[in-house]
Formats: structure tokens, C-alpha cells, sequence
């Protein structure tokens, strides 16, 4: 059974480990099955959803701007970034903060999961991972991928970006397009973890800048490792106003589109974490414990399958008969007292 | 039995140890958007980046710049129709003279570009074909392999510097002259410090280069590479197939109305591939040359985040959702229950 199930959890106890053998996840004691389901089942299902669409995101917006310069560079081929750079977009740069999306990301505290099984529910109904979000999360990317390579192309275009008079070669446009990245995604995972420890910040940030180091100290290496890269963080891109001015507006229009969508959705049409983060955030369970009370137990639904369900269903159907015999045979002595 | 010796006999705890990352207690900052956030999230951005947004565009409007095709009228009128023949041609006549008028004041120093277009310097086997070790150094002279087919000689003897790219140096010459006096072009410092530093050695000379077909400019063989600027612009490969690269400076002010001559030796053959040629003259900012489209889009970010803010005030006013408000569960909304899922 626990082979053939989707998920077989096991139990280890006295009548061995057999059990924890053939399962996928084990528990030492049945009453931890409760926070197995409602609090990690729960937070993994989130997780594992939102990582996968968050990598589809970030992977689409980083390789189609390779596409599109193809269409500028008469399809031969010629990448605009750096080989290195590439090489450590997956690896370095943005490869944490999605361990920490996947790692510690709650939604609700393990309390609230405990209180409110009905938002287990989230996960059965597949609220976070149907085929519109994970196409609006593709969406997202393509549109990032688009506004990222035009803007960039569009400001660096043929005239002078710095006050030198100097114009941009392919490695400073490759350079600044590839900061764009590096900022659009992290920010786009920033807005879209909930539950911010100092781990997610140091990532997240981290990333930032430990691509402006990986830039600064790539560019020391000898030109025949760096090639153009060799000083141009510090000779070409940091004194120009252009390259910072560009990294952020192109940073706010790309995460623009996501931000509406999660305020309009938040603040208008939110779902039922959303509402219970609500309510912890304003302490309005503190003022009104009624209310807090009154929602918890009507977010524990009773069971209608299983054999308990039966005998209950049951129990009720003949306590209903019992009541009407009951009451008819009253009716029956009232109105002939024979 | 009183007293039971229960304390000798309590089996010892197998709980893991406590800490707040194994039970992902960690304290944390809930980002939770609410409207108060989000609307002056919006404002703050619009209001940061329109003033920006027009102070760019206020400096790109000052930047005053001339720019003149000139590819088709410096061909005489007699091989505008066999133009490739022309420029091809050693004997024919090179010269050709251009004037304009300068616009509005411009201050020095005055920046002086040709323009290419149609030129793919971004081929990939185009931006292969050079060799960065043989450019720093005199003994990795032999360092050819990537550049084919402008390697080496017929008898196998090197080309330095070898590759397409600097076989291809742009030859076009300018000479400028207002009001009967000539104008000096600063052809130094036009290149990249960390270029003539590191990236072309001071002990590498020019050497068998254009020997065979001619592809550009002729290099003097006397002069290393370190100080061959014109080279070492153009070996910085553009992003784009149209692209400026910085021939020199005019260390003078230019006034509003000024006529200037412009004697092109127009060498350079762009009429095989329908290249055209430009010269661009232009002032600077501190933010550049004449581009509006950082300014421009910076207004227009901030327009759509303050157009977006009031967006949202107007809805929140006329639709208003109480937070926390425990209705909006989904187990509320929903007034009749769903059977049994």
C-alpha cells in the first residue's frame, strides 16, 4: 500500500522498520501524521509550486535575450553576455535565492496550519501550480525577457553613454544587460517569498551584489581570461550614470507588471492565507477571539468518507428516526389517550 | 507503591534538540501588501522617477549633434553607378569635400564619430577572429589560430595584428576647417585606458599587415600597438550593426551658425554589402550624447506608477475590502456548502 500510494508515509514502532523502508517519508509516532499533513504538506506544496514557476520564470527571462540579440547579430550565433557570465547566472548568482524560496518559505506560521486545516485544502484543489499560473509565470518571463532586451538596446543605442564621449561596445551593452537580469529576477523573487528571515535577505541581496564582485574581480584577471570584461566595471560602466540609471528602470518596469498583479489580487481578490495573514498581521484574532474561534472550528470540516464517516452518518440517520418515532408515538398518546 | 523510584527509571527523551532553524521558527519579516503599501509604493516611484526622467531629457536635449551621410553624394557623379568600382579602384580620386552649419553653440570638447551601418561587427565569427595573446605580446607573435583566413602570409609568415577585425580598420579620413582656419582633431586618448594599458602591447608592431587584399586602413609598422588608437577603437566590437566609433575630439568651441568644411577622403569600401557611411559630430552631457529614450522612459514608468496609484485609491474608495475582515474565506464566501468533496 504505502508502494503503491503517491506518497507512503510509515510509521516506525514496534513491529519494525519494514514500514520506514518502503515509504517516502517516516514518522515515529502517529500523532505526528497531523503535522506531517497540515503543516509540511502543506508549506512543501507551496514551495515545490512556486520554485518550479519561479525557475521556468527566471530561465525564460535570461535565455530569450540571447534569442532576440540573435536577430541583431544576423542569427550567426554571437552571445552578448561573457561565456563566465553565463556560466555562473545558474550556478552563483541566482541559484540560492530559489534554495531559500524552496527551503523556508511559509506562508503561515505552523500554528495557523494547525489551526486552519481547510488551507491544506489549497494543495488537493492544486491552487498554485494549474496551467495559469504556470503559464502567467512564462508570460512573466517572456515579458521581462522583451522589456529587459529593448530598453537596454534602446538607451545604449549608437551615441555616447558617457560623458568621455565614449560609445558602447558589445561588452558594455552585454555587461549592463546582464546587471538588468541579475536585479530583474532577484527582485522578482524577493516580491514573491512572503516570510523574510535574515537567510532569505542574505541570498537574495547577496546575489545582488556578489555579481558586482564576480564583475569587479573577473574584470582583474588577465585580458586573455577577461577579454572585454578586463576593468570594465571600474573603467567603462561604474562612472557612467547611464549604466546605473539604466539597471533601474529597466529593474521597475520589468517587476511592474508582477507587482500589480499580486496588489490587485491582494487587495481585492485575496485568498485565504492572504485574509489569516490579515488577521494575524492587524492582531485582529487578539481584539476578537469570537471571531477567531468561530472561523477555526468551521475550518475543520468532519470527515464524510471513511468507515468512522459511515457509523456516524448512520448514528445520525437512526437517532433522526428514533426522534420522529418518538415524537409521532407523543402526538399519538395526545390525541387518542387510550 | 509510594515513592516509586520513577526518576531512575524515565527513558531518556529521543526529541532532536530545539533550535529555532530546525523548526523554522526563525524571526521573520511577513511582507504582506497592503493597500497603504502598495499605493505609496506607487507614489514614491512615480515621484522619484519623473524628475529624473526629465532631468534626463533636459540633458539630452542639450546635446547638440550634426550628423551627415555622406557615402552616396562623395562618389562622383559618373560612378554612382558602378560605386563599388570606384572605391576600389587605386587611381580614382578620393577626395570629397562636405559642408554644414552648426546648428546651436557647441562647447568643447566637440566629439567626432563615424557611423556605420549595416555593418555586423557583432558576427560571431567576426568578433572571433582576432587574437587577444598576440595583441598583448611580442613573443605570442605566433598566436594565430583563430584568426584564419587573415592569419598569416602566403609563406606562412604571420600577420600582426591578425584577424578580420583589424584587417577591416575603418580608412576614412577628415579634415576640418571654419572659416578658412583649420581645426585641430585630437586623435589621442580616443581609446579605452585599460585597451592601451594591457590589452595592446607597447612592444607589438604592426607587421606584414594588408599585404595582400586590402581591407582598410594601412597600420605604420613604426608605431606599436599600444599607441595605434584608431586600431584599438575599432577592435572593440560593436553590439549593433548600427554603430558610432570615436575618430577624435575638437578641443574649440563651434558658435551657432558657423559653416564648417569637411575635406572625406572616402576610402573605406561599405558599398558592397549597401553599408552607409556617416560622419557625426556632437557635444555631451553628463549623462552622454543625444539619446531622449532614458528620459522618455523614465516618465513614462512614473506616469504608469502614479496613473496606477490613483488607480488603486479610486478603487479602494469605491470598492473597498476591510482587512483581516473574515468574510472573504473562502469557506464564508461560499453560502451554500459544496457536497462532500
Amino acid at each position: 500500500m504505502i508502494q503503491e500510494a503517491d506518497i507512503g508515509i510509515g510509521i516506525s514502532g514496534v513491529e519494525g522498520m519494514q514500514a520506514v523502508m518502503a515509504s517516502d517519508f517516516s514518522i515515529a509516532q502517529f500523532r505526528f501524521l497531523e503535522r506531517l499533513l497540515v503543516v509540511h504538506g502543506h508549506w512543501c506544496y507551496k514551495r515545490i509550486a512556486q520554485m518550479i514557476c519561479y525557475f521556468f520564470y527566471k530561465n525564460i527571462a535570461f535565455g530569450l535575450t540571447l534569442f532576440y540579440f540573435e536577430a541583431f547579430a544576423s542569427f550567426s550565433g554571437q552571445s552578448v553576455y561573457n561565456d563566465w557570465y553565463m556560466l555562473s547566472f545558474n550556478v552563483v548568482l541566482t541559484a540560492l535565492p530559489v534554495i531559500s524560496l524552496g527551503v523556508f518559505e511559509q506562508d503561515v506560521s505552523s500554528e495557523i496550519c494547525l489551526q486552519f486545516p481547510a488551507l491544506y485544502q489549497q494543495g488537493p484543489r492544486n491552487l498554485f501550480f494549474d496551467w495559469y499560473r504556470i503559464f502567467g509565470w512564462i508570460g512573466n518571463g517572456i515579458y521581462s525577457s522583451i522589456t529587459i532586451f529593448t530598453l537596454i538596446m534602446a538607451i545604449f543605442h549608437d551615441q555616447a553613454f558617457r560623458a568621455g564621449g565614449q560609445t558602447a561596445d558589445m561588452a558594455v551593452v552585454g555587461a549592463t544587460m546582464f546587471t538588468s537580469i541579475i536585479w530583474v529576477v532577484n527582485v522578482q523573487i524577493a516580491l514573491t517569498i512572503s516570510h523574510f528571515t535574515w537567510i532569505q535577505h542574505l541570498f537574495i541581496w547577496g546575489s545582488i551584489a556578489a555579481w558586482y564582485v564576480f564583475l569587479l574581480l573577473f574584470g582583474m584577471t588577465s585580458p586573455s581570461t577577461s577579454g572585454y570584461a578586463h576593468h570594465i566595471l571600474v573603467e567603462a560602466l561604474a562612472p557612467a550614470p547611464m549604466f546605473w540609471l539604466a539597471t533601474i528602470v529597466v529593474t521597475v518596469a520589468c517587476n511592474l507588471l508582477y507587482f500589480t498583479y499580486v496588489a490587485y489580487q491582494r487587495c481585492f481578490k485575496p485568498m485565504d492565507h492572504h485574509v489569516i495573514q490579515e488577521i494575524k498581521y492587524y492582531k485582529k484574532d487578539v481584539e476578537d477571539r469570537h471571531m477567531w474561534t468561530r472561523e477555526r472550528s468551521k475550518a475543520r470540516q468532519e470527515t464524510k468518507i471513511g468507515f468512522t464517516a459511515r457509523v456516524e452518518a448512520k448514528m445520525r440517520q437512526l437517532k433522526v428516526r428514533l426522534h420522529r418515532k418518538t415524537s409521532s408515538l407523543a402526538l399519538q398518546n395526545v390525541l387518542s389517550p387510550s | 507503591m509510594p515513592g516509586s523510584d520513577s526518576t531512575a527509571h524515565r527513558s531518556k527523551s529521543r526529541r532532536p534538540k530545539y533550535s529555532q532553524f530546525s523548526q523554522q521558527e526563525l524571526p521573520a519579516f511577513k511582507l504582506i501588501l497592503t493597500p497603504g503599501y502598495v499605493i505609496s509604493t506607487f507614489i514614491v516611484v512615480g515621484l522619484i522617477f519623473v524628475p529624473i526622467g526629465l532631468i534626463s531629457l533636459f540633458a539630452s536635449e542639450t546635446v547638440v549633434e550634426i550628423v551627415d551621410q555622406y557615402d552616396n553624394e562623395c562618389i562622383p557623379k559618373d560612378f554612382r553607378d558602378n560605386k563599388v568600382e570606384f572605391i576600389k579602384n587605386k587611381q580614382t580620386n578620393k577626395s570629397c569635400t562636405r559642408t554644414f552649419t552648426v546648428p546651436k553653440q557647441m562647447k568643447s570638447p566637440i566629439f567626432i564619430y563615424y557611423q556605420l551601418e549595416n555593418f555586423y561587427q557583432n558576427h560571431r565569427r567576426y568578433v572571433k577572429s582576432r587574437s587577444d595573446k598576440q595583441l598583448q605580446s611580442k613573443k605570442n607573435a605566433a598566436h594565430i589560430r583563430e584568426c584564419k583566413p587573415m592569419g598569416e602570409t602566403d609563406n606562412k609568415d604571420p600577420i600582426i595584428p591578425c584577424g578580420l577585425i583589424a584587417w577591416s580598420l575603418f580608412n576614412d579620413t577628415y579634415g576640418f576647417s571654419v572659416k578658412g582656419k583649420d581645426l585641430k582633431v585630437n586623435k589621442r586618448d580616443i581609446a579605452w585606458g585599460s585597451d592601451k594599458n594591457y590589452k595592446f602591447g607597447a612592444d607589438v608592431f604592426p607587421k606584414n599587415f594588408q599585404v595582400g587584399d586590402v581591407g582598410g586602413k594601412s597600420l605604420n609598422s613604426s608605431i606599436p600597438l599600444s599607441e595605434q588608437e584608431d586600431l584599438i577603437v575599432w577592435m572593440r566590437t560593436a553590439a549593433l550593426s548600427t554603430f558610432r566609433k570615436l575618430y577624435g575630439k575638437i578641443e574649440d568651441d563651434l558658435q551657432a551658425n558657423d559653416v564648417i568644411t569637411v575635406v572625406v577622403e572616402n576610402n573605406y569600401n561599405t558599398y558592397d554589402f549597401k553599408g552607409t557611411k556617416s560622419l557625426v559630430l556632437s557635444t555631451t552631457s553628463w549623462i552622454g550624447g543625444k539619446n531622449d529614450f532614458l528620459g522618455v522612459t523614465f516618465i513614462t514608468i512614473g506616469g504608469i506608477c502614479l496613473f496606477l496609484a490613483i488607480t488603486f485609491i479610486l478603487l479602494y474608495v469605491i470598492k473597498p475590502r476591510p482587512l483581516g475582515d473574515p468574510s472573504y474565506l473562502s469557506w464564508n464566501r461560499n453560502s451554500t456548502p459544496t457536497p462532500g468533496r
